[in-house]
């Protein structure tokens, strides 16, 4: 109702004033789309253009026509229709490490939100004193790139060097973090300990945007500490714990550098072990059926998959508030 | 305010942009710049260029001395040789890639199919003389060159004398049952005379097994593939024997842990590839220096002691260079520099020159020619054809390995998904498959 209004509204103001106004609204246009330019120019050259790329090579396959034992020393991109979705599709290792991402996301970023908010929590209370030290620190591990922080915790998870493991010796515990079951856990702690801190930024920020009268007014009420972070402050959060939910959802979905650094010292970490691991070594050739093609197949359905889980998570999350 | 000043304004932000991009393109290739004579080739090496060897820029700067009209740029690429296909891959599309690049035997069909390689067949031939047979025909495919052979990977034995003794273990036992044995008798005392490395599965199992009989072979225009031969079946029961012994460590070959195992001692004795030897020297951090010693395998695999290859590379030319000529001639030249290639770790593929042990080596391996155990090494190969696309083959063996490490699969289990894997990728590229 209030687009129509709106578009309605629009052109009648122009017809009354045309020859001056519509010069101006040029070159406002004009100035507003060459502030878009450098924006717009980028985006569509790393974002819009790759992801058309990827789908319509995700309709070919590389192979040889050339005939022979080595095929004539050429691959042609031949035209295969929906087959490589088939492939994706019907793949059992595609399935098996969407499971695994699926139940990683699972585990991993309630536990990651869960600490960030009451991180978050402590600092903006009364206990903590010094919280820009705190603040620092927390989020001092989201400044190290993603797979220098894997290398770092490969080190300490090492059975052979790493202090952590010789220490749980010491006193009796004997751990192997890259045991079969284990060694998701130990991604997840890595993906924990980079991006705690992040969310809890993203926390703190919405807990100090909170106006300090409500609390003064819950004070007189007889509210104690506990209370009002219950009634006042996790509430307000609300929308920040959204954000940072659906952010890490994402994130998680596209698990790359933990598993592929890990892989370097278990190597049982297989080449398809997240889909995305699966999309890079198909097209370097290093699972078959290999290429571009249906490296692009599984990359546009494991797309597809998060915004779908995206999607659902957030008309969820709206019918949760509505009651 | 003109509407033309913003115009050139726009222009001149968008040029700045595309200079950006163009920045990223144009960086490999540069030869068709041969407007005053000056033939321009690069060249992309994995070589190690490490402390104390003779750098490939210094190898390269003596050529472009002696050659004014033929200029060579060298670039070292960190990372995988996977990494550094798919690169190319993409480069030679676009017309950027280097003329000259090295690639891996077990790559080199691969990189043939996927259109990456120029036939260089009447420039090669006169070359032919200076490099051993063998590498030299795992530059061909179908009995066409697309490259020379730089070096070879021939498996040897490394372990530490000193220790062995101290063991009670004489001498390298020669015997599958003898060897064994030996690895349960150290083993008892903490020490390892073996090591399973599930992520050189792929490239090391295969030689070992390929030593005793090939596993692809073209018959008519088809492959014919078998993995589990009884070289294969040999090699798996000998790893299994020691990994239900718990006589073998288990730790990944690139993984910091394998380091570590040599440098407490724990590790003092392992099949390893010719090339690694300057990598033992550096990973020891000194452990065991002096008492070290190169040995041919023993016949362990019901296959007399023959040995079989792990890496070597060629360098090949790439479709894309337009002077193949030139980059051949200078190939030749480099690929025949005998003694730097040596400080490199490298075992030379060139006959031209009796490869001599350096003498930095000398004090790690007790004064022993290691450089002459490698090269018999090399002359007791066995044959080993790959077929297009085994790098497929090399990541499914090590996964399938690792499940051997904990109990959860078995050595053999390597061999049948190998099977399996080679003629799924195989089929998958096009090609045929023999029944």
């Amino acid at each position: 109702m209030t687009a129509t209004t709106h578009t309605a509204k629009t052109p009648s103001a122009g017809r009354a004033g045309r020859p001056k106004r519509s010069d101006a609204a040029k070159r406002e246009n004009r100035t507003g789309w060459a502030f878009m330019a450098p924006f717009g120019i980028l985006f569509a050259l790393v974002f819009i253009l790759p992801i058309i790329w990827a789908i319509y090579s995700s309709f070919f396959r590389q192979v040889t026509v050339g005939g022979g034992a080595y095929g004539g020393g050429e691959l042609v991109n031949k035209f295969v229709g929906l087959q490589n979705f088939r492939y994706v599709v019907t793949s059992p290792a595609f399935w098996a490490g969407t499971g695994r991402v699926l139940l990683y996301t699972l585990i991993q970023v309630p536990v990651m939100i869960i600490s960030a908010l009451v991180l978050a929590m402590l600092l903006d209370s009364f206990i903590v004193r010094h919280v820009t030290g705190f603040r620092l620190g927390y989020f001092l591990p989201y400044a190290i790139p993603g797979v220098v922080a894997s290398i770092i915790w490969v080190f300490l998870y090492n059975g052979q060097i790493s202090p952590i493991v010789k220490a749980l010796a010491a006193i009796g515990i004997q751990v192997d973090f890259f045991a079969d079951n284990i060694v998701i856990a130990s991604m997840a702690n890595i993906t924990t300990w980079t991006f705690t801190g992040y969310n809890m930024l993203i926390f703190l920020a919405a807990l100090q945007a909170i106006p300090h009268d409500l609390y003064e007014a819950a004070r007189i009420d007889g509210a104690n500490g506990l209370q009002i972070a219950w009634h006042i402050k996790l509430p307000n959060v609300r929308a920040a714990a959204l954000l940072a939910m659906l952010l890490s959802i994402v994130g998680t979905i596209q698990l790359f550098n933990e598993p592929q650094v890990m892989a370097i010292s278990d190597p049982g970490i297989s080449k398809s072990y997240t889909p995305m691991m699966m999309a890079l070594n198909t097209s370097q050739g290093t699972l078959t059926p290999g290429g571009d093609g249906p490296a692009s197949a599984i990359a546009i359905v494991m797309a597809l998959i998060a915004g779908v889980l995206a999607a659902v998570y957030a008309l969820v999350e709206r019918k949760v508030n509505e009651q | 305010m003109s509407f033309n000043k913003r115009l050139v304004a726009c222009a001149a932000a968008v040029a700045a942009l595309s200079m950006g991009l163009a920045g990223c393109g144009s960086s490999a290739n540069d030869s068709s710049g041969s407007s005053d004579g000056v033939v321009n080739i690069t060249y992309m090496h994995r070589l190690p260029d490490s402390e104390g060897m003779t750098l490939v820029n210094d190898i390269v700067a003596k050529w472009n001395k002696e050659h004014p009209d033929i200029q060579v740029k060298a670039t070292k690429f960190d990372g995988k040789a996977s990494d550094m296909i798919k690169k190319l891959e993409t480069d030679v599309k676009s017309g950027e890639a280097p003329d000259l690049a090295q690639v891996g035997y077990a790559e080199l069909p691969e990189v043939f199919t996927k259109g990456m390689l120029q036939d260089v067949t009447q420039y090669a031939e006169q070359y032919k003389d200076h490099f051993a047979s063998g590498p030299y025909s795992l530059t061909q495919v179908d009995g066409k060159s697309y490259g020379l052979p730089q070096d070879t990977g021939p498996l040897v034995y490394f372990y530490n004398k000193a220790e062995f003794a101290k063991l009670g273990i004489d001498s390298v036992p020669q015997s599958a049952d003898e060897f064994i044995d030996a690895a349960k008798k150290a083993a008892a005392s903490g020490k390892y005379i073996m090591s399973y490395q599930p992520d050189e599965a792929g490239n090391m199992i295969s030689g070992l097994a390929g030593a005793s009989g090939g596993w692809y072979k073209v018959k008519g225009d088809a492959w014919v593939v078998d993995t589990e031969t009884d070289g294969s079946k040999a090699v798996a029961d000998f790893y299994q024997q020691l990994l239900d012994a718990k006589a073998a460590t288990t730790n990944p070959r690139w993984d910091p842990s394998f380091d570590a195992s040599i440098k407490d001692g724990s590790l003092i004795g392992t099949v390893a590839a010719a090339w690694e030897a300057p990598l033992f020297v550096t990973s020891s951090g000194g452990t065991g220096s002096g008492d070290w010693q190169v040995a041919q395998l023993g016949d362990w695999f019901g296959n007399a002691g023959k040995t079989g290859p792990d890496g070597g590379s060629a360098v090949a030319v790439l479709k894309s260079s337009k002077h193949p000529k030139e980059a051949m001639e200078f190939l030749d030249w480099f690929n025949t520099q005998v003694p730097d290639l040596v400080s490199q770790g490298l075992v030379p593929a060139a006959t031209t020159e009796d490869a001599e042990t350096p003498s930095e080596w000398g004090e790690f391996f007790g004064g022993q020619d290691i450089m002459k155990e490698f090269k018999d090494a090399n002359n007791n190969m066995g044959d080993f054809t790959y077929m297009p696309g085994f790098s497929a083959v090399v990541a499914k063996m090590n996964e399938t390995a690792a499940k051997a490490t904990d109990g959860s699969g078995k050595v053999e289990d390597i061999f049948s998904d190998a099977q399996t894997t080679s003629v799924d990728t195989l089929k998958n590229l096009g090609l045929s498959v023999a029944k």
